[in-house]
C-alpha cells in the first residue's frame, strides 16, 4: 500500500508577510474600480502559483490550485449557471466562513466551462499532479434556495448534469484524480438515494480519471458502508467528527482508495505523529486498495492562517513518510 | 419574569426597548484604533477618545428614549478576540478568511483559561455613571468563545467550553458585585452543533450564571433555531434575544407549535440593511409577536449589534423602533 500526502482543497490566499497581502490589496482595488479584471486576474494567478509552490515545498504528492479564485464552494459554480441567482451570505455548515446562497429560479444550465481554465493554468505551473476539486451536485442543490416549484431530486439531477460536464472536461484536460465534495450528505442521511443517483450520472463522464468523493464537517460512520459502495475510486473522510471511524474501517475493511482526513484542517494544533500512526496501523491491514491518501480533514483556505497551514502540511508529510516506513 | 426584574429593583415599562450591544465607531476612532495597533498612539489617548464617544452614545440613547442602555462597545473589536485578549491562556492567530475579502484574527487557546481580573466592569461603571436608565453588562458566552477559538490546549470542545464558563463566571460575578442588574451573555454560535447544546452548552451557561443575582439575557443570531428549539429553553437565562426581522419572522410559527416560556427580546429592525424601517413595519412585527407572546414577556430591540451601520442609520432605526413601541404600548393600555 502506497501512502501519499495530499491537499484537500482550498489554501489560504493571504499571509502575515507584506508580500503575501497582494491578493487582499488587489481585491480591494478591484472593488474600488482602481484596477481592471485582467489586472486582478494577473495577481490571482500569481498567488495561485505561489500557493502551489508552497504545497510542493511542504512535500505534498498531490496538490490543488488552492481555490484562490473562488468566492466560496457554492457560488463559484452557481454564478456561472443559467437558472441561478446569487443571494445573501449564509454560514457554511458549522464554520465561521460564509457563502453566497444561490436561488434557483429556472432550469439549471451551464453557460461555459467553470473549472477547466483554472485547472489548465494550475497544471501548467505545478511540478506535482494537480487534483481539481468540484463541489458535488447534492451539496449544491441542498444549499440552494429552491424557487422552481420542482422537487429537490430534479434540482440534484440538473446540477449533476452540469458537474458531469465539468468532470468530463477536467478528465480530458489531463486530470488523473478529480475530487467531488459532498459534505451536505452527512447531516441528511435519508437523502442518500439522491447522492447515489447524482454520482452515477457524474461518474459516467469521468473517462480515464479517477473520482474521489470527499465528505467533511460531520460524522461519516453511519454512512460508511453505503459511501464505499458508490461508483467512485476513492472516499475521503473527516476523522475529526468521526471518532468511531477507524475501528469501523478496521472491522469492515475497504476495497476502495481512502482519503484519510486525520489532520484537523480547522485547528492550529499540530497533530502528534503517534496518534496518527496508531490509526494508520489499525486500518492499513484491512485496506484492499493500492493507494491511500493522508490529507487534512477539509480545505485550509478559510480555516487556518497561512503560516499554520504550511506547518500543518509539513507536519503531515513528515508523518506520512514515517508511516510509510512502518506500514 | 417581571417578578425577577421587580425583585432587582428595576422598574421597566411594558415592551422595554434596548439594543444588542455595539454601536458604530466614528471614523476618527477607527483611525485612532488603527494607529494604536501600529504603536503610533498611546493607550491613554485612545482611551480618552473611547470615553468621549461612549458619552455621545449614552446621550443619543437617552435622547431616542431607550429603556435599557449599553456602553456601545467603543473599546471592543471582535467580540471573541476582545475577551480572549483579556483572559489568561490565549494567543491571537494570524489572518483567517471569513468571506469575500474579509479576514479576521482568531483567538488560540494555548494554556489554562483563567480570569485575570475585571474586564468590562470599569466600562460599565463609567457608562452607568453617565446614565439615568439602567445599563446592561454584555459578555461573550463560553460556547461562542470556544467555537470561535482554535484550541491547542484542552482535549475536547467540551473541556474548553467549561473552562471558559468558569472564567466568565468570575466576570459576571464582578459585574453583579459592581451593581449590574441586567447581564447579557452573547451566544451567537450556540446553534453551531445542535447536539452539543444538551451535552455541555447548557451546563456551561449554568456555570456562568449560577448564584449570580441578575436578570440574564442571552443574545443569539444567525441561528438555525429549528434545530435547537425548544431545547434551548433549558438555558438558564430569563430572556432570549433573537434576530427576527432578518429571518422573515418564521420563528413565530415555531413558537405557535411550542410555547415560548421565557421573556423575549424581539429583533425588529434589520442591522444588515441600510434601509430604515418605517414605524408601521416595526409595529406590524411587534403585533405579530404579540400573537404568540404576552406583552409582559416581550422586549424590543434591533436584530443584532449596530456597529456596521452609520450613525445616522442607527439613530433613525432606533427612533422608528421606539416610536412604534410607544404606539403599541398605547393600544395595549386602551
Amino acid at each position: 500500500m502506497e501512502l501519499l500526502a495530499a491537499s484537500t482543497g482550498s489554501y489560504p490566499r493571504i499571509g502575515n508577510r507584506p508580500e503575501q497581502q497582494r491578493h487582499r490589496q488587489a481585491y480591494a482595488q478591484l472593488e474600488r474600480g482602481e484596477i481592471s479584471n485582467e489586472e486582478f486576474e494577473r495577481v490571482q494567478n500569481g498567488v495561485t502559483r505561489e500557493v502551489i509552490e508552497e504545497q510542493v515545498r511542504a512535500g505534498l504528492d498531490v496538490v490543488t490550485d488552492g481555490q484562490v479564485g473562488w468566492y466560496d464552494p457554492i457560488s463559484h459554480f452557481a454564478r456561472k449557471l443559467e437558472g441561478c441567482e446569487i443571494d445573501g451570505l449564509l454560514r457554511f455548515f458549522d464554520t465561521n466562513s460564509y457563502f453566497r446562497q444561490p436561488i434557483v429560479t429556472g432550469e439549471i444550465r451551464r453557460r461555459e466551462p467553470i473549472l477547466e481554465g483554472e485547472f489548465i493554468f494550475a497544471k501548467g505551473v505545478s511540478p506535482k499532479p494537480v487534483k481539481p476539486v468540484v463541489t458535488g451536485p447534492y451539496t449544491l442543490a441542498k444549499l440552494s434556495i429552491n424557487r422552481r416549484g420542482v422537487g429537490l431530486a430534479e434540482l440534484v439531477h440538473e446540477f449533476a448534469r452540469v458537474i458531469a460536464q465539468e468532470v468530463s472536461e477536467l478528465a480530458k484536460a489531463g486530470a488523473e484524480l478529480i475530487q467531488i465534495d459532498e459534505p451536505a450528505i452527512l447531516k441528511n442521511r435519508n437523502e442518500f438515494g439522491l447522492l447515489k443517483n447524482a454520482l452515477e450520472e457524474v461518474a459516467a463522464g469521468k473517462g480515464k480519471a479517477k473520482l474521489a468523493l470527499y465528505t467533511y464537517f460531520g460524522d461519516a460512520t453511519p454512512l460508511y458502508d453505503k459511501l464505499v459502495k458508490l461508483p467512485v475510486d476513492v472516499v475521503g473522510f473527516d476523522f475529526t467528527y468521526s471518532p468511531g471511524l477507524p475501528k469501523l474501517i478496521a472491522r469492515l475493511g475497504c476495497e476502495k482508495g481512502l482519503g484519510l482526513g486525520l489532520i484537523d484542517g480547522r485547528n492550529t494544533k499540530l497533530e502528534g505523529e503517534r496518534e496518527v500512526i496508531e490509526v494508520l496501523k489499525l486500518i492499513a491491514p484491512t485496506i484492499g486498495s493500492e493507494r491511500v491518501y493522508l490529507n487534512p480533514s477539509c480545505g485550509l483556505g478559510e480555516y487556518l492562517p497561512r503560516e499554520v497551514a504550511f506547518k500543518k502540511l509539513q507536519n503531515m508529510v513528515a508523518i506520512a513518510k514515517k508511516a510509510g516506513e512502518l506500514i | 419574569m417581571r417578578e425577577k426584574l421587580k425583585k432587582l429593583g428595576l422598574k421597566l415599562p411594558l415592551l422595554p426597548t434596548t439594543t444588542v450591544g455595539s454601536f458604530p465607531k466614528p471614523p476618527h476612532l477607527l483611525e485612532a484604533r488603527r494607529k494604536s495597533a501600529a504603536g503610533q498612539l498611546d493607550a491613554g489617548e485612545l482611551h480618552r477618545l473611547e470615553e468621549q464617544t461612549t458619552r455621545e452614545w449614552v446621550a443619543l440613547q437617552e435622547e431616542v428614549g431607550l429603556d435599557v442602555l449599553v456602553d456601545g462597545e467603543m473599546y471592543r473589536g471582535d467580540m471573541a478576540t476582545y475577551f480572549a485578549k483579556n483572559l489568561e491562556g490565549f494567543k491571537i492567530s494570524g489572518l483567517v478568511r471569513s468571506y469575500g475579502n474579509r479576514y479576521y484574527r482568531k483567538p488560540i487557546i494555548v494554556g489554562e483559561v483563567r480570569w485575570r481580573g475585571p474586564i468590562t466592569v470599569e466600562w460599565w461603571k463609567f457608562t452607568q455613571g453617565l446614565a439615568k436608565k439602567p445599563v446592561k453588562g454584555v459578555v461573550t458566552g463560553p460556547y461562542t468563545m470556544m467555537d470561535w477559538s482554535f484550541n491547542e490546549y484542552y482535549p475536547s470542545r467540551r473541556e474548553a467550553c467549561l473552562a471558559l464558563a468558569k472564567a466568565l463566571h468570575e466576570e459576571v460575578k464582578a459585574l453583579a458585585k459592581a451593581g449590574v442588574k441586567i447581564i447579557q451573555i452573547d451566544e451567537p454560535a450556540i446553534s453551531a452543533r445542535p447536539e452539543e447544546l444538551p451535552e455541555f452548552a447548557i451546563g456551561a451557561m449554568r456555570t456562568v450564571t449560577r448564584g449570580v443575582d441578575a436578570y440574564f439575557i442571552s443574545h443569539i443570531c444567525y441561528g438555525a433555531f429549528e434545530f435547537i428549539y425548544p431545547g434551548m429553553l433549558e438555558l438558564p437565562v430569563e430572556n432570549f434575544d433573537l434576530e427576527m426581522s432578518n429571518s422573515e419572522l418564521d420563528l413565530i410559527e415555531l413558537f405557535r407549535e411550542h410555547l415560548f416560556s421565557k421573556d423575549l427580546s424581539f429583533g425588529v429592525v434589520d442591522v444588515h440593511s441600510h434601509i430604515v424601517e418605517d414605524a408601521a413595519t416595526v409595529r406590524q412585527r411587534i403585533q405579530r409577536a404579540l400573537e404568540v407572546l404576552k406583552p409582559e414577556q416581550l422586549w424590543i430591540d434591533p436584530d443584532c449589534g449596530l456597529k456596521t451601520r452609520t450613525r445616522e442609520e442607527t439613530v433613525n432605526k432606533l427612533k422608528a423602533m421606539v416610536g412604534a413601541v410607544r404606539e403599541v404600548r398605547g393600544s395595549l393600555k386602551s
